[in-house]
């Protein structure tokens, strides 16, 4: 017992250097988004204030566009996580359960564009919506980040699936199922952990994307999160940090909940693989 | 309930043929068991019946019906597969029903037929667990659970038992011969267990590199094996072989071992004089003899077993293995002489590996 309290002691000891370079960051903008405007650089630095402003946040909700980008960036992130997995799924699936001629060479292609970051791209893929006449359309996004994302949905889907056993679909077709039924019934619930990670990935991505809303996005009413946030920075005489900050925090928000609701799938993947 | 005709069946992968045409003929509520070493072709062949891999040519039919291009969902056949493959995020009941849930049967008939297969099975009392929650020998029962339930026209077992320890195989194989007893559905149960296959079988089918060797019961295998090589699969220990020259005189017939030997050997009409020959004959069919009678061998090594003495021992280059049921003493280096009755021999044709 004493042995093992003295090992979590040391594993946390070793942790919290880390623990600390995540945390700081955090703290920061925690401080700044509740403190009144005349604490905001106060020299020595603290970490304490004076009140607790709520009224942080309803005044930059009034003062900036936060509400339309919040929106705006649920709607893109959700779209192009759905359509990235209802796209990635069915690709998965084949790539893990049939033979096809050109599969290894289709596997390489996808992890080559996994090598191309999109910012190299971004001159030609304006040009394209341009061309699809998507320019300043948030479904331009929508497209980018769900085909942006579909690499590594389907690499990481498909590793997962070749780890459910073929045996469990054999079975249920000796039980009667057609193809259609064991593939709802017995292979998509046991896939579900890997579509909650794939999912949980592709939303944060498309949720933090800055370079491509920003190019994409003409006017202020199609921000998302991330440009709104820095269109309240940038070119700015008087940068108002304690709106900035409370925007932040706001917009960090969806993604803890996301990934809260979300993890309990990995923990319950994790007790499945027990179960050969 | 149903026969299943196997006819000319072959299996290709690409260039790779895994099947060289098989034919067998299995009867309504007969339990045939598939043997051969790994690799031969058994899984293949149930797997062929069952629908899971396609057919390159020849035809199966269940009763009169060929069921060749019918997908599994459609044959009325259970399987049991070898890892039991039981739905892991359904419990015990919703595993067992499944099949039954599908058909859109009745929620009370469902209930019955499951309870029923759980009381057959001893499974009552795990309806509601899941099946990471079983043993080893639970999962299996639970598998046969779920074929049970279903009246289907066919039982397939493909290896049931071979993930359970020795001891859970022997009451699980009892506890099958006793189900298909009671049930009689035809079944088709692969084994690469001899002992398993000649316990349970109606018949057994011997494989080997994708061809049958031989079909026959039990005893007839182990009594006339129609080549060296079903000889040398069934049994256990297995038969000792001693190469040799069949000679024929106006006396009698001998072999003549490499070492200088000889073996009487019954006259056999198929046999030529100057014949290169196999000699085989069983552990268990040895006896000692005194004097000049029987083959002298050295003893090398005495494993008593308690029920027998198994005893390894060198007949020139050739070791030969005999088992005595009489608590007899032996010493390493210790010279013998074994013999045989005549009607216990084997002779096999060398080059063809025929029996003669
Ligand atoms: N998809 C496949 N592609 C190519 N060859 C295959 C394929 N499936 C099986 N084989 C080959 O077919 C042969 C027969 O395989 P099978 O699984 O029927 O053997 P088995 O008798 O069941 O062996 P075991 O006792 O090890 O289960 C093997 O040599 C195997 O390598
Ligand atoms: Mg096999």
């Amino acid at each position: 017992m004493r042995s093992k309290l003295r090992r979590s002691i040391l594993y946390w000891l070793v942790l919290l250097p880390l623990v600390v370079v995540i945390l700081f960051p955090f703290g920061v903008m925690f401080v700044t988004a509740v403190r009144p405007r005349a604490e905001l650089f106060v020299y020595p630095p603290t970490w304490g204030f004076s009140e607790f402003r709520w009224e942080n946040f309803s005044e930059m909700w009034e003062k900036t566009n936060f509400g339309g980008a919040l929106l705006n960036s649920v709607y893109v992130s959700v779209t192009a996580t759905v359509i990235a997995l209802l796209l990635s799924i069915p690709a998965a699936y084949a790539m893990s359960r049939y033979h096809f001629s050109g599969k290894g060479a289709y596997r390489t292609f996808l992890l080559m564009t996994q090598m191309m970051s999109p910012i190299v791209l971004v001159l030609g893929l304006f040009r394209l919506m341009m061309a699809l006449g998507l320019v300043n359309n948030l479904n331009s996004l929508v497209l980018i980040y769900a085909a942006f994302n579909m690499a590594f949905t389907i690499w990481m889907l498909q590793s997962y699936f070749n780890s459910i056993p073929r045996d469990l679909e054999e079975a249920a077709w000796m039980d009667g199922a057609s193809h259609f039924t064991s593939l709802v019934r017995i292979f998509l619930p046991l896939a579900v952990p890997a579509i909650a990670v794939t999912a949980i990935f592709t939303f944060i991505n498309s949720w933090n994307e800055f370079v491509l809303a920003l190019t994409m996005m003409r006017s202020s009413a199609d921000y998302t999160l991330p440009v709104q946030i820095y269109a309240q920075v940038a070119g700015r005489y008087q940068v108002e940090w304690h709106h900035v900050m409370a925007a932040t925090v706001l917009a960090t928000l969806p993604v803890a909940i996301v990934f809260s609701w979300l993890q309990r799938y990995l923990i319950r993947g994790m007790a499945l693989g027990a179960v050969k | 309930m149903s026969s299943v005709t196997i006819r000319g069946i072959k299996k290709r992968y690409g260039t790779l043929t895994v099947l060289h045409g098989i034919d067998l003929d299995i009867e309504d509520q007969e339990f045939v068991v598939l043997v051969g070493p790994s690799g031969c072709g058994k899984s293949t062949l149930l797997r062929m019946i069952a629908g899971l891999e396609s057919v390159s040519s020849g035809s199966i039919a269940i009763g009169d019906r060929v069921i060749n291009d019918v997908p599994p969902k459609s044959r009325d056949i259970a399987m049991v597969f070898q890892n039991y493959a039981l739905y892991p995020h359904m419990s015990v009941y919703e595993n067992m029903s499944f099949s039954l849930r599908l058909r859109r049967q009745a929620k009370d008939v469902i209930d019955r037929k499951v309870r029923e297969a759980a009381e057959i099975l001893n499974l009552g009392k795990f309806l509601d667990r899941s099946p990471r929650q079983l043993s080893g020998g639970q999962r299996q029962r639970v598998a046969m659970g779920r074929a049970l339930v279903r009246d289907a026209q066919v039982f397939l077992f493909d290896e049931p038992l071979s993930n359970l320890d020795a001891k859970l195989r022997v009451v699980m194989r009892v506890e099958i011969k006793a189900l298909h007893q009671r049930l009689k559905t035809t079944s088709v149960y692969v084994t690469h267990d001899q002992i398993e296959a000649m316990t349970m079988a109606d018949r057994i089918v011997v494989m080997n590199a994708g061809r049958i060797e031989q079909i026959g019961t039990p005893l007839q295998l182990y009594d006339t094996p129609a080549n060296l090589f079903v000889a040398d699969f069934i049994g256990s220990p297995s038969m000792n072989f001693i190469h040799g020259t069949l000679h024929i005189g106006a006396s009698g017939a001998h072999v003549q071992t490499e070492n200088g030997t000889r073996l009487a050997v019954p006259l056999m009409a198929s046999g030529r004089d100057g014949q290169k020959v196999v000699y085989g004959v069983r552990p268990e069919h040895m006896t000692l003899t005194e004097g000049d009678a029987g083959a002298p061998v050295i003893v090398e090594v005495v494993e008593p077993t308690g029920a027998n003495i198994q005893v390894y021992c060198k007949l020139g280059e050739t070791s030969v293995c005999a088992i005595f049921t009489d608590r007899h003493e032996f010493r390493p280096d210790q010279q013998i002489r074994l013999t045989c009755p005549l009607e216990k021999i084997h002779l096999f044709d060398a080059e063809s590996g025929l029996r003669l």
